[in-house]
């Protein structure tokens, strides 16, 4: 049996002085159900991300660089399938409780995963800036996070997501030194996929916002995304690529790069599961849970099978 | 040995070709196989597949002596015509439904293990190397193939969706041992150890006890020499091909 507090000041407390939060503590409601939603939404992340993904990995330009981007994407899964299990231990929800509730679309996923992967340009843009985004957060919630089980998944989710980055960015830097069709289809990737990937941090973060106050969180929306504008902005451009804000600004003295006003419209659209790829992407993942519902439902009653059998 | 000689050379790609498109046919599988457990086997056997035709293509590539360069590897894997690949249309048909992809699945593993059993002792040390290495593999397949089905065959409603895909499949999958151009040749240097086809009947009792089903009367007409490409086989070409074909000069 896990620890217990005697009340909401006691565990946040408990918390402010680095506690670290177990399965098995009796953990007041508000943090279970909140830590819960967000890694229902981190792994309902990793799985979408996937099937973004996977539309292209079979017409992957190579026969080893397929062999990478598949393993990119078993990764993804395989986050999935860890934050799941974490997920389900906290007794919110069962594991295919989620995932029905997911295919139904009653729950949560990032943003860009409601838009489609168009091109090979666009399967390279998430791979670079889509993930990096993701790791920032990762990396963010990692520092500091109280839920023990989240932080310690988090530990191989990042260094994973590190390494897809860097793939990610091989594969930019060869179209970037690449033929003009090849730099023509990544600026429009890069056109597509810079404001979705920068909305994946969210709105600003709000005064009293729990997930900080409860350390699940350690850093703010908007310091996370201002890092990485600072980061891609003079990166893309030095490969000759233009970013698509026309309020981007720039100050010489900081060297320091700004982004200009964000329409947050298109992601409240998507938390609405009304993006531009929402319908399809949730429609075709429901239609391949159910086609293979009688592998699940025989695997499933497989151990009353076999008691009955020894009975 | 110096120089594979056009006939091993035909035979290798065969041999290449088949697991460069299983693999490809797992790759459809990610993210939408019935749990995610299954998503992750199947995505790394698909990864398993095309590393095998990654090494043999790397063999023919480097006439004998593996070459580690993705362009040569990728001209091989891509860059033919439909007439000049020796894939057998087991790996080449569609498969959109998870029956047909475990009993396929099940059915070129089972030809697999005895396929790379003919060239474990070959006198082309690179090849005895990479059917080493594969075996180690393969038992993991195998067993994953063997697991689902030991479960799911018995049950009335799941062993009759596998039984359909089977008897679908079972004609197409005896064309994996359809001798190819080239086999005699390489028996005859000691590439490999005997003709393919001298296994079929060893394969065909696997098949039988595991199915319970006899497959001579699944038997194809005639060998075709796995010169002819299924209907399927097009638009597949046409979907690898797709980024390669967007600009002739690009390297991706």
């Amino acid at each position: 049996m896990g620890r217990t507090w005697t009340s909401m000041d006691d565990f946040e407390a408990f918390l402010d002085g680095g506690g670290i939060v177990e399965v098995d503590d009796d953990m007041p409601d508000a943090y279970r159900q909140a830590v819960f939603a967000f890694i229902e939404m981190h792994a309902n992340s990793e799985l979408m991300g996937g099937l973004t993904e996977r539309d292209w990995i079979p017409r992957t330009p190579g026969l080893r660089h397929k062999m990478a981007v598949l393993a990119k994407t078993q990764d993804e899964i395989g986050h999935a399938h860890l934050l799941y299990m974490v997920g389900a231990d906290l007794t919110v929800k069962t594991r295919p409780g989620m995932l029905e509730d997911l295919f139904a679309g009653r729950s949560k996923f990032h943003n860009v995963f409601h838009y489609q992967a168009k091109t090979w340009g666009d399967q390279v843009a998430i791979s670079f800036l889509v993930d990096a985004a993701a790791l920032a957060s990762q990396q963010a919630v990692f520092k500091n996070c109280s839920y023990g089980p989240y932080r310690r998944i988090l530990k191989r989710i990042i260094s994973e997501e590190g390494f897809h980055m860097r793939m990610g960015e091989e594969r930019m830097l060869r179209i970037a030194a690449g033929t003009e069709m090849q730099r023509t289809m990544f600026q429009q990737s890069l056109d597509d996929w810079w404001w979705p990937a920068l909305q994946l941090f969210g709105p600003d973060t709000r005064p009293g916002d729990v997930l900080l106050r409860w350390h699940i969180k350690s850093e703010r929306n908007e310091v996370l995304r201002a890092s990485w504008v600072q980061k891609f902005v003079p990166l893309l451009m030095s490969y000759g690529f233009t970013i698509p804000d026309p309020g981007l600004t720039h100050d010489p003295a900081a060297d320091t790069w700004t982004s200009g006003p964000i329409d947050w419209e298109p992601l409240k659209r998507t938390l609405a599961m009304g993006g531009p790829d929402s319908a399809r992407r949730i429609a075709d993942a429901a239609a391949n849970w159910a086609d293979t519902h009688w592998v699940r439902r025989v695997l499933d009653d497989a151990p009353t099978r076999a008691a009955g059998t020894a009975a | 040995m110096t120089g594979l000689g056009s006939a091993v050379r035909e035979f290798l790609l065969a041999f290449a070709d088949d697991e460069h498109l299983i693999g490809q046919q797992h790759t459809e599988w990610i993210g939408v196989a019935p749990f995610l457990e299954e998503d992750l086997a199947f995505s790394s056997i698909a990864q398993d597949e095309l590393g095998h035709a990654a090494a043999l293509y790397a063999i023919v590539a480097g006439d004998g002596d593996p070459v580690d360069d993705d362009l040569r590897i990728d001209d091989l894997a891509f860059g033919r015509a439909p007439e000049d690949w020796r894939s057998a249309q087991l790996v080449e048909i569609t498969s959109d439904d998870w029956a047909h992809a475990l009993v396929r699945h099940w059915l070129y593993d089972a030809a697999e293990q005895l396929r790379w059993e003919q060239v474990a002792q070959s006198s082309l040390t690179p090849l005895a190397e990479a059917a080493a290495r594969a075996e180690r593999e393969e038992q993991y397949h195998r067993r994953h193939a063997d697991g689902l089905l030991d479960v799911l065959l018995p049950v009335p409603d799941s062993g009759d969706r596998l039984r359909t895909a089977l008897a679908d499949l079972l004609p197409l999958a005896v064309g994996l041992f359809d001798p190819v151009a080239g086999e005699a040749e390489a028996v005859a240097t000691g590439v490999a150890s005997a003709p393919f086809d001298s296994r079929l009947d060893e394969w065909t009792d696997r098949v039988r006890r595991r199915f319970d089903v006899d497959p001579a009367r699944f038997l194809p007409a005639a060998p075709t020499g796995r010169l002819d490409r299924h209907p399927d086989f097009g638009p597949l070409l046409v979907r690898m091909r797709e980024v390669i074909d967007l600009d002739p000069a690009a390297i991706w």
